[in-house]
């Protein structure tokens, strides 16, 4: 019996449970030396001097390695190669790396690190993006501080908006947001022969091969990384971190390396969501169907490119949601400053733009005086309509996931009864859209391996990092499906670039779709090759023969029945491999350089809409979300216990960004560094969750699947924002909706007047709704 | 499916990692209900002294200041968070962790749950968690879903949104004997 929609156990999870489970830092060998890394003194300056030399002399210190001891190009950068291992004049930002100290223990390492005197020369500290703009701002890079721009152009946007009856102008900006995954960077090294292998988590192994490689100068495959569990990832293990600095010092020492962050270096040094600040320009006709949009997006792009031109191209992309409208000026800028690089983290641009234009679709409903819920409907892109960049989208879920959504959560008959005077309850209700892949013509592929063992037993690699969404689980399901094996009898051998081919990274949510693809590819040809292995053992034609529990029987006639192992042996006695390795690799077509449309920008999109309900305690500005609903069109849920959790997951780091989370930086020093200070939610912040899972199959996904990775973060701010801005009577422009925030809204409306016109005008709308069915 | 296999930590403690390096205190407790006679420095703490020098690396730490609850133990049956205790508070103790929760092969049922439930994702807090979780059906064998809240709120999980921990936790606590999640093995 196939398992595909079925919720089946993972077979990784019982380690986990048990504590058998080995992490990076989990390899304690107790031979390995200790790495520590000697960081910037300031966010941004010219070194004029390391003096090491104490460093080295101490006892028990066995390295002291900078630029100087780097054959390769000492450079790294997933886009472009601009960050430095070890800084060799120009600091940028507060994690840069100097040097590494290589020690025999913990101890003596951090001794040699107070030891190490750098000398530098202060440069004026760029703390963002209005400061990196100036005219006179000091240039972070060569070529000055704006690196990148990226636009879509669609009809005549101006002009639709001078005609429009209602115009909403609306400024947003989003927060610099930490991954926070609990996992703490952490691994270990050694040499195999020539081979370092490198015991790391990153998120596409192959690729940090590569960059490993370039930057120390040694041949690709002699780096080596076999990744081991790993605690999370969320786009914060994209751009490199540990890996160079064990590879590096395993290959000069011939000794096995250990490194562990600790919470604070972790945060100092790894990328960040962008913050980035939206102007936002909404147009519709009276009846409330929308014209045009004007949008202007500015991002903190930090010190170093990272995937910063993608994520902004997909801002930009997304700037209109899951909405139909016809004429579209949008801009969008990245801006070098001294802070810490911003890259991947999951929503990827998205999620900052469903912000802006929810929050801009919540103020338009107000003016126009129409529930937010007939607004959307009446906009939301249907089959066969094309979607912001002009690409036709063929199965838009959009407004199925809304009414779902909206009825889960009670829209209609949605009562404002409060528990208490002082609290006011809110309702929010968001759409959104989110591209798979990376798209824009970027050669996105995946190749994954299925084959048999002598002994029968089916195996699948993949070079596919799993740091806990489940795309193992996934492989083995999909060729224990095409093979009628139970996924917990399959054997997945992943994450290793000398065992496993290729996949692509594990982000913007494509991993289901490709190595979903790539495996079903494999492991369809694997079955067919079995059975004409058996048709000519037996005589018959293949298409008489079938699989039933990973065994070859015969349609008619019962009497035959093949074992694996035996079909395995005797096909390979006679030429057939059985083992097949399959790439998946559509393509996609970037967008135009003067108007950024593209008929195939993704290869597909899926949607999803978020419905939040509030609790606002008006004296103190503190917001409790008592639930969210998401319903999301997956396609289709190949494990829905898998796809409810990729969900939940996804709403709670959503409310974590809508509520409370803030990356706050002071010349270009991360002052919450730490769990202490830095807030994520925990099971008592976390709302009740209701995942719905839609499935309107996808002709690109296997078996219709789409990917659900991130779309569960990116629907929550704006329906909680949205549902905050319900309950204090005026909308919220900025994220996190602390409570501080929120109490002074609630002043500014009051000292304004305009909450309690929001107020008033409130009961006729509600009567109304009410009145509905 | 399997983790992929990794050199194996050793049992040699010979080379300390220690703060000051002097094993200087004799540390006398239980772990796991096995007798632990050891020289440790006193200065460290009994997350360090789990990890390091006795190789039980089920005990994670992702904070070390006591905010995310990944390195909760039971010291005497109740739960600490063990980045904050030093290896002298634990002398002549019974110290629990989360390898000492599974009798043979045979899970707690917490893990089981967990497992059934799908409340494991990166699996990097589950440790902590199951540790939590037990202690808090140790005592209540019933809780309401509040209680779990509130029994948890000192475990800090990134991936799951809490909603299927909690489902595996009231499924573990209840006397049906498998939660509907299971699904079937062959």
């Amino acid at each position: 019996m196939s398992t595909l929609g079925k919720r089946i156990r993972r077979a990784d999870a019982r380690g986990r449970v048990t504590g058998e489970t080995l992490f990076g830092g989990d390899l304690v060998g107790s031979e390995a030396l200790t790495i520590r890394v000697i960081r910037a003194p300031i966010a941004h300056c010219n070194i004029t001097g390391l003096d090491i030399e104490a460093a080295r002399a101490i006892e028990g210190v066995v390295a002291v390695y900078t630029h100087e001891d780097i054959e390769g190009t000492n450079k790294h950068g997933l886009i472009r190669r601009d960050q430095e291992v070890f800084v060799t004049e120009r600091v940028r930002y507060r994690g840069d790396a100097l040097g590494i100290i290589v020690a025999e223990d913990e101890a003596t390492a951090q001794r040699a690190l107070d030891a190490v005197k750098i000398d530098f020369e202060a440069l004026p500290i760029i703390e963002n993006a209005e400061q990196a703009l100036q005219s006179d701002a000091y240039p972070i890079h060569p070529e000055g501080n704006v690196f990148c721009n990226k636009l879509l152009r669609k009809g005549d946007a101006e002009k639709a908006i001078a005609e429009a009856d209602f115009t909403i102008k609306c400024s947003h900006s989003t927060p610099g947001v930490d991954h926070a995954f609990l996992d703490l960077e952490a691994g270990y090294a050694e040499l195999d022969g020539k081979t370092v292998v490198i015991h790391a988590p990153g998120q596409w192994v192959h690729e940090e091969q590569r960059l490993i490689a370039l930057a120390l100068g040694v041949a690709v495959e002699n780096v080596r990384i076999v990744q081991p569990a790993t605690g999370g990832a969320f786009g914060g293990r994209e751009d490199i971190s540990i890996q160079i600095y064990l590879g590096l010092a395993a290959l000069k020492l011939k000794r096995p390396v250990r490194i562990q962050y600790t919470r604070s270096e972790s945060m100092v040094t790894r990328h960040k969501r962008h913050p980035i600040e939206i102007e936002y320009t909404l147009a519709a006709k009276a009846d409330g169907t929308l014209c045009a949009a004007k949008v202007l997006i500015t991002s903190d792009e930090g010190a170093y490119l990272s995937t910063g031109p993608a994520v902004l191209r997909k801002a930009v992309s997304h700037c209109t949601g899951p909405y139909r409208v016809p004429h579209i000026w949008a801009d969008g800028r990245a801006v070098f400053t001294n802070n810490n690089p911003t890259g991947a983290m999951r929503g990827f641009g998205a999620v900052q733009m469903a912000i802006a234009y929810e929050g801009a679709m919540a103020r338009l409903a107000k003016a126009l005086g129409m529930d937010l819920l007939q607004l959307k409907k009446k906009n939301l892109l249907q089959d066969g309509e094309p979607i912001t960049t002009g690409q036709t989208i063929v199965i838009s879920g959009a407004e199925q996931c809304l009414d779902e959504a909206a009825a889960e959560i009670g829209w209609q008959g949605r009562s404002y009864e409060s528990p208490e005077p002082h609290l006011r309850r809110g309702f929010g209700l968001s759409c959104i859209c989110f591209g798979i892949g990376y798209g824009d013509s970027f050669p996105d592929a995946s190749r994954a391996r299925v084959k048999f063992s002598d002994a029968g037993k089916l195996e699948v690699y993949t070079g596919a990092v799993d740091f806990g969404q489940g795309v193992h689980s996934l492989a083995a399901q999909i060729a224990g499906h095409e093979l009628t094996v139970h996924p917990s009898k399959v054997e997945v051998i992943a994450q290793d670039t000398h065992r496993t081919p290729e996949a692509g990274s594990s982000s913007a949510t494509r991993q289901t779709v490709y190595t979903g693809n790539a495996v079903r590819l494999a492991a369809a040809e694997l079955r067919q090759e079995v059975l004409d292995v058996a048709a000519s053992y037996t005589g018959l034609h293949w298409d008489e023969l079938t699989l039933h529990e990973g065994t070859v029987v015969g349609k008619q006639k019962e009497s035959i029945c093949m074992p694996m192992a035996s079909v395995v042996r005797l096909g390979r006695e006679r030429g057939y491999k059985l083992d097949i390795t399959s790439l998946y690799k559509p393509t996609t077509i970037a967008g135009g350089a003067k108007d950024g449309l593209s008929p195939r920008a993704f290869i597909t999109y899926m949607f999803a809409s978020h419905a939040a309900e509030v609790l606002v305690d008006m004296e103190t500005g503190e917001v409790k979300v008592e639930r969210v609903v998401a319903a999301h069109d997956v396609g289709r849920a190949i494990n829905p216990q898998q796809v409810e959790g990729q969900i939940e997951g996804g709403v709670v780091q959503g409310l974590g960004m809508a509520l409370m989370e803030e990356v706050i930086v002071s010349e270009g020093r991360i002052v919450n560094d730490g769990f202490t200070d830095y807030i994520i939610p925990t099971i008592i912040d976390a709302a009740d969750v209701k995942a719905i899972i839609v499935e309107r199959e996808d002709p690109e996904g296997p078996y219709g699947a789409r990917g659900v990775g991130e779309p569960g973060l990116i629907g929550t701010p704006p329906a909680i924002l949205a549902a905050i801005g319900d309950a204090i009577g005026v909308p919220l422009s900025e994220a996190p909706a602390t409570a501080e925030r929120v109490w002074r809204r609630i002043q500014e409306s009051r000292n304004g007047g305009e909450g309690e016109r929001r107020r008033a005008s409130r009961p006729s709308n509600v009567v109304r709704l009410r009145g509905g069915k | 499916m399997r983790d992929i296999p990794h050199k194996a930590p050793t049992a040699s403690g010979d080379k300390g990692v220690a703060s000051d390096g002097t094993r200087s205190w004799r540390l006398k407790c239980s772990v796991n209900g096995e007798p632990v006679d050891v020289m440790v420095d006193p200065t460290q703490t009994i997350f360090h002294v789990l990890r390091e020098e006795l190789r039980l690396t089920g005990t994670k730490g992702a904070c070390l200041e006591g905010e995310c609850g990944s390195c909760t133990i039971l010291i005497d049956g109740k739960p600490v968070t063990s980045c904050l205790v030093l290896a002298p508070q634990v002398q002549g103790t019974s110290v629990t962790t989360v390898e000492g929760l599974a009798d043979d092969d045979r899970l707690h049922p917490v893990q089981d749950s967990f497992i059934a439930c799908g409340a494991v994702q990166c699996g990097y807090c589950t440790p902590g968690l199951v540790v939590s979780a037990a202690e808090l059906l140790e005592g209540n064998p019933n809780p309401s879903e509040e209680e779990v809240r509130k029994g948890l709120a000192g475990n800090l999980c990134r991936c799951t949104g809490y909603t299927k921990i909690i489902d595996a936790v009231l499924a573990a606590a209840s006397d049906d004997e498998e939660p509907a999640a299971a699904g079937a093995e062959p």
